[in-house]
């Protein structure tokens, strides 16, 4: 077969269906990729815009431009935008646009879930559009603080749409990171074994990674305070036992790290881009894995410098602040081997590699401001100040925002196939980090001479009018700035010459394949001998064109990729990827029904949505698997490989292991607030506590023991292949059991009593839910067996609902002995 | 994946220890404390020997990382294990530094 020949076979079998059709029922990474890049930049539009808003009405004292109550809905929008709908998902996009070719692979691990994970973001994203064209739109800061975002405080529906819309949007940045994990860990080409990994890929795995643990708190901050909003569950509540310091430690738990998500994928795309400018290799790369592992875990002992101000202990703060200068060390690590990559080799300063150095002056500085509000003393003068505002853009803007538009001009020939011609890009270069400056530099002065932040207004004579001014001015040339790059990106894809394939002479796998990207990225995979194979072996692209490498035969006729161990890169099985749906789309606009049958209060629409989103899943995974077993695949240059649902651990068990990852933080979150409450909150005790009885522990214990013995029962019975029916009954009857005892707790306190009751019903809530969840999950698998899906070698799907019973198991008696111990000690 | 969990656990414990020790001052400084009839200096004495027990479980985990038996065979991930085995160890005595150095429940 030639090279054309195979090329037709190959987009045949991956190409997404034509005309507009293929929008919406896409699973391909690259056609996703650029479509969450797409919605990220269009959020970042209207943020900007919104900024622009604040800046006029802040340009003049005393400024009529808009009151107060618009106002806050502006600068609440901007922040919200900026961090959840535009550089959360910017990340995403990049990373679900560019892994797969960098590790040389031909898609993400879960194609659907990639889909699904993009709708869920458009639609909660719309939702929060919608309100903000309403104009009733969150208004209490990007933070959200109880008591301020309280039913009594802001009995609207402003608020609501903050708390149901981000958390639908924060289920795109788990899918993501799910995708992303499971990804770098086992889909790359052969041979490419931990250390060979292109170094993107190291920091999107811990930034993902960091999504999984991280975004669980406010996701659990947010279900509270919705419940405390729709029906008085009084967790933030003193007077009730609650405590509004709660959210702030879930809002930050989330809040630092989040700040890291995003300066992280930041950092990874400077260490690639950055030696290709330089003409060599990235220096110290061990070093720099270290750097970013240390950072994702440090960031989250750093919460607290967010809540200096709030009166905790002095001992306490200084934990903090001690955690909070440390990050520096990491950071300057990073720094300083960027700094002696470009020593090394002969700088060239193209456009990509002039953004990389506004980046490292511009964050630098951020991050000695960084350093300075982590100083308590000074931090108690400037919190709440625009010196934090300036503080914060510094970073983000200099961290993220330089770093991700050197990203654009350095990937931009690889998705357009196009070689840059309009050279606009410079100008705007210069208006942006020019205009950026100027605005916040002034902005730290006006902090420092003591102008709060988030006010709408301020008196003359302070000495803050001329300052305000020049930073409005340079926020305006910013703008225009951000227009001209958006001008230049238009131009060049649409009309400029076409290019060649590996314009920058880079090492790494994404410019071995034509551009723009083929749907299926790779006509066979490479086998992996260094970290720039390029470099190796610049005839790479010719011979994978050829057929030279694996699975270079489309005969199959099916979307095949291959997997690797985790750290050798010895391939390891052949994955079968599901094929063009709209199954995705479907199910993230019916996921959406739970969430606006909670903003508009239309209760009985929840549980309906909630049904019709597990009907889906349903037909969705019914489709994977097949009834029978085909034994080992040639998979080209003499290797056989078994398939993927012939394996012990298919990829659904690595995804269910890291769904379960976020969902154990969530459930830790949880019990952290509890203690919390239990340790710190005024009113407390409450009037009285549960006791747990006899029946209670009694079906919880017979209950997970049941259901852990009968499916281990089940399994062993598929192993020598007899029925599992006896095992998959006994272990839906344990699931029963744990249900009935987590409902015990329901059924013996009131709600809305007070702050503790509130969390015996989330916490027995969360235990009813799960026991619901296996007990769907078994009955599945024993509608698959009967199937004849589950037998023979394919019994990779018992592993997977195992480890969701124990993983119920463990949480049924963790969640129920914690919500029993009160009533047992008194 | 071992050499995933070499390279993540050493940070991952100081996280724990830190967070624990955070709990700890939490519950030393809340009325809770003082029902238990304890006094302020035994608190101040458990927060510090948590901190040398944190100390000595990264010292632990260092040692333990360099031994033959435990050792990754990939020269990569040892390298990287340890230096943040390194890491962990001193980020355990200078984020909890404070027990020993600043007032207690002020
Ligand atoms: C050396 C590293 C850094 C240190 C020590 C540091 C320290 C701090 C501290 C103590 C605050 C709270 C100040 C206050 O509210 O009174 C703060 C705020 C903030 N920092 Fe940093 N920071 C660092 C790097 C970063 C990075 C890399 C980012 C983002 C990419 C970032 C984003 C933010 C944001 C968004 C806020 C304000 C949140 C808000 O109040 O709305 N910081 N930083
Ligand atoms: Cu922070």
């Amino acid at each position: 077969m030639n090279a054309l020949r195979r090329h037709r076979a190959l987009t045949r079998i991956w190409a997404s269906d034509p005309g507009w059709k293929g929008w919406f029922t896409t699973v391909n990474h690259t056609d996703l990729g650029r479509m969450f890049l797409f919605v990220a930049v269009f959020f970042f539009v209207i943020g900007g815009i919104l900024a622009m808003l604040i800046r006029a009405q802040l340009a003049t004292p005393r400024s009529a431009f808009v009151g107060p109550d618009i106002y806050n809905q502006i600068f609440t929008m901007h922040g919200t935008i900026m961090m959840f709908l535009f550089a959360i998902p910017l990340f995403e996009g990049l990373a679900v646009y560019l892994l797969p070719k960098i590790l040389g692979t031909r898609d993400l691990a879960f194609p659907r879930l990639t889909a699904y994970g993009f709708w869920c973001y458009v639609f909660g994203g719309s939702l929060l559009i919608v309100s903000l064209l309403a104009g009733i739109a969150p208004d209490s800061g990007w933070f959200m603080y109880p008591p301020l975002s309280s039913r009594i405080a802001s009995p609207g529906i402003n608020t609501d749409f903050w708390l149901l819309g981000i958390t639908f949007v924060e289920i795109s940045a788990i899918c993501a990171s799910v995708e992303i994990t499971v990804t770098v860990l086992r889909y790359r080409a052969p041979g490419m074994s931990l250390p060979r990994m292109p170094i993107f890929a190291w920091y999107a795995l811990v930034t993902a990674v960091m999504i999984l643990t991280g975004f669980p708190p406010l996701i659990l901050g947010s279900i509270l305070l919705e419940l405390e909003r729709a029906f008085g569950m009084p967790f933030f509540q003193v007077e009730h036992g609650g405590d509004s310091l709660l959210w702030q430690h879930l809002f930050w738990l989330f809040g630092h790290p989040e700040v890291y998500i995003i300066f992280l994928p930041a950092a990874g795309v400077v260490s690639m881009i950055l030696p290709v400018m330089a003409r060599t290799t990235l220096l110290g790369y061990g070093w720099i894995v270290a750097a970013a592992v240390t950072l994702g875990v440090l960031s989250f002992g750093l919460w607290v410098h967010h809540m200096f101000t709030t009166g905790i202990p002095h001992m306490g703060l200084a934990f903090f602040s001690a955690a909070s200068t440390l990050v520096a060390v990491p950071t300057g690590v990073q720094i300083f081997a960027w700094i002696g990559t470009i020593w090394k080799g002969s700088p060239q300063l193209k456009l990509p590699m002039m953004w990389i150095l506004a980046f490292f002056a511009t964050f630098v500085i951020g991050g000695l401001t960084g350093v300075m509000v982590a100083v308590v003393p000074f931090d108690w003068q400037v919190h709440d100040t625009h010196f934090i505002v300036a503080h914060l853009h510094y970073v983000l803007v200099g961290g993220f925002v330089f770093p991700m538009l050197a990203a654009l001009y350095y990937w931009m020939p690889h998705a357009t196939g196009r070689k840059r011609f309009f050279k606009l890009g410079e100008t705007a270069f210069w208006l942006i980090s020019i205009g950026f400056h100027v605005t916040f530099l002034a902005v730290h002065w006006v902090g420092l001479l003591g102008q709060r932040r988030r006010i709408h207004t301020y008196d003359e004579g302070q000495g803050w009018e001329v300052i305000n001014l020049v930073a409005s001015v340079g926020g305006f040339v910013t703008a225009v700035g951000f227009a001209l790059v958006i001008v230049d990106v238009a131009l060049n894809a649409a009309v400029a010459i076409r290019g060649s394939r590996d314009p920058w002479q880079a090492g790494t796998l994404e410019w071995a394949m034509p551009t723009p990207p083929p749907a299926y990225n790779f006509a066979s995979l490479p086998l992996i001998e260094s970290r720039n194979p390029l470099y190796d072996d610049p005839d790479l692209p010719v011979c994978l064109v050829r057929g030279e490498g694996y699975l270079g035969d489309p005969s199959r006729g099916r979307r095949e990729t291959l997997t690797l161990e985790v750290a050798s890169g010895k391939p390891a099985y052949v994955v079968i990827f599901p094929t063009n749906t709209a199954l995705p789309i479907l199910m993230a606009f019916v996921t959406g029904g739970i969430f606006v049958g909670m903003l508009l209060k239309l209760y009985w629409l929840v549980p309906l949505a909630a049904l019709g989103v597990a009907a889906i899943v349903v037909r969705w995974v019914w489709s994977l698997g097949s009834k029978r077993d085909e034994g080992p695949l040639e998979v080209g240059r003499g290797l056989t490989l078994p398939l993927a649902s012939e394996a012990a651990d298919p990829p659904g068990w690595w995804g269910s292991l890291f769904l379960l990852l976020a969902n154990a933080t969530l459930f830790g979150s949880l019990l952290f607030g509890y203690a919390f409450l239990w340790t710190v909150a005024p009113n407390w005790p409450p009037p009285n506590y549960l006791e747990p009885g006899l029946v209670g522990p009694a079906l919880v214990l017979g209950g997970t023991a049941l259901s852990m013995a009968g499916i281990r029962l089940a399994r062993w019975k598929l192993r020598c292949g007899g029925g599992p029916w006896l095992g998959l009954l006994l272990s839906v009857v344990g699931a029963v059991g744990t249900g009935m005892a987590a409902g015990t707790l329901l059924l013996r306190t009131s709600f809305d009593a007070h702050a503790y009751s509130a969390t015996i019903w989330v916490i027995g809530g969360y235990v009813l839910f799960h026991a619901g969840l296996v007990g769907g999950m078994i009955t599945f698998l024993t509608l698959r067996a009967a199937a004849g899906y589950v037998a023979g070698r394919r019994v990779g799907e018992a592993r997977i609902v195992q480890l969701w019973i124990d993983y119920t198991a463990a949480v049924a008696l963790l969640g129920l002995g914690v919500a029993w111990l009160p009533g047992v000690l008194t | 994946m071992k050499d995933i969990l070499r390279i993540s656990v050493p940070l991952t414990v100081w996280l724990a220890a830190f967070s624990a020790v955070y709990g700890l001052e939490g519950l030393v400084c809340s009325h809770r404390w003082a029902e238990a009839g304890l006094s302020l200096a035994a608190g101040r004495g458990i927060l510090l020997a948590a901190w040398a027990l944190a100390v000595a479980l990264q010292t632990m985990l260092l040692l333990v990382l360099r031994s033959p038996r435990f050792a990754s065979p990939s020269g990569f991930a040892r390298s990287v294990s340890l230096t943040l085995a390194g890491v962990a160890l001193v980020a355990t005595a200078w984020t909890l530094l404070p027990v020993a150095a600043t007032s207690l429940c002020l």
